[in-house]
């Protein structure tokens, strides 16, 4: 490192910490604004009929080995079966319900509000920091970063010899971003709006789950190879109880 | 180690073994899961901090985020007396998970750390 930069005290009091401090609390702001946006919806019936058929399924499949063979076949019949079984789905009604799903106006309202939950207080926070804190060097990060990011960490500032390590403020609001994450997830507990990836992969799923999953529950029904696994219970059942008297 | 222990004080028992067919308790598994993901994340900030006041830079200090993993995985096996399959379905679930989560915690802080006692 070719110098030691010395910055002013003033810096760290009124960048880093404040700029620390708001984001916390604006992500616990966010988590609370969005705990009482949250619209109560009225499940479909049918749908949730068809996910608790899913879901039964699901065990069915899961516990099939502690079951005896004929009672898992029967079972298996009356999911599959082709006239009357639970999951059996003509081709028909399968696109009906996806298409349903997405027009209704309650589903995309929900979305909508929660995407812009997220993104309104970032880019609010983001133009905050660009006009506020920019032009001088925030931090050091401690670690040594290549030349090619100099553009992106460095932006106010327009000396060309100064060390990347010296980042400006806008690359402490990305730090921030990012480190925080691990912080809300401790102090509010499990359920936190700060997780955006999670939270797009949850929207995405609950738009097919219904009418593709039927098929895909039937399919793999089907595939279940049945190994009774409890051969030798009773006499497992007796040595246990014999342990217990002695 | 009284902080491991009193961070994944409530992990249970997920499976039994039963001839040859394991069964998992999900609900079990998920709050197994969960209680190593808080303890990585709160060690990571300590070890972020604690890298800061000492003054670790480069690579030196992503050693200390190695050596502070190591101990929390060290910490919560022995926390699960050893048998890690009976709590957990896999070896990796108890040693690699929350590590990438852990790592923007850990230099968050570390930066945090290091330019208040250093630079200012």
């Amino acid at each position: 490192m070719a110098e030691d930069l010395v910055l002013d005290t003033a810096i760290r009091d009124w960048v880093l910490i404040p700029l620390s401090v708001v984001m916390v609390l604006i992500g616990i702001l966010r988590y609370f604004v969005s705990k009482l946006m949250r619209s109560s919806q009225v499940p479909d019936p049918k749908i949730v009929k068809e996910g608790q058929v899913i879901v039964r399924a699901r065990n069915l499949r899961a516990a099939a080995n502690f079951i005896p063979p004929k009672s898992f076949l029967s079972r298996r019949v009356y999911f599959s079966n082709e006239e009357n079984g639970l999951l059996f789905v003509p081709k028909g009604q399968t696109q009906n319900a996806q298409a349903q799903m997405f027009s209704d106006p309650n589903m995309a309202m929900d979305m909508m509000k929660k995407n812009l939950s997220m993104i309104i207080p970032q880019t609010l926070t983001f133009a905050w920091v660009n006009f506020f804190f920019s032009g001088f060097v925030a931090a050091k990060i401690p670690f040594p970063l290549t030349q090619r990011f100099r553009s992106m960490l460095q932006n106010g500032i327009d000396l060309s010899t100064v060390d990347v390590s010296y980042v400006s403020s806008r690359s402490w609001y990305f730090l921030n971003l990012f480190g925080l994450r691990g912080l809300f997830s401790l102090i509010l507990g499990e359920e936190n709006a700060t997780d955006d990836t999670q939270r797009m992969m949850q929207m995405s799923g609950f738009g097919f789950d219904p009418s593709k999953s039927l098929g895909a529950e039937k399919d793999g029904l089907d595939i279940v190879q049945h190994e009774w696994a409890l051969p030798k219970f009773e006499h497992r059942a007796e040595a246990v109880l014999k342990k217990l008297i002695r | 180690m009284a902080g491991h222990s009193d961070s994944s004080s409530s992990e249970k028992k997920s499976s039994e073994a039963m001839n040859d067919v394991l069964v998992f308790s999900a609900e079990n598994m998920q709050n197994n899961t969960k209680v190593i993901y808080y303890s990585r994340t709160f060690m990571s900030i300590i070890g972020g901090v604690i890298a800061g006041i000492l003054g670790f830079t480069g690579f030196m200090g992503f050693v200390f985020y190695f050596l502070v993993m190591a101990i929390t995985s060290i910490g919560l096996i022995a926390k699960a007396k050893f048998s890690v399959h009976s709590y957990f379905d896999s070896w990796n679930r108890i040693i690699l998970d929350g590590f990438m989560g852990g790592l923007m915690s850990f230099v968050l802080f570390w930066t945090f750390a290091y330019d208040i006692v250093h630079i200012f």
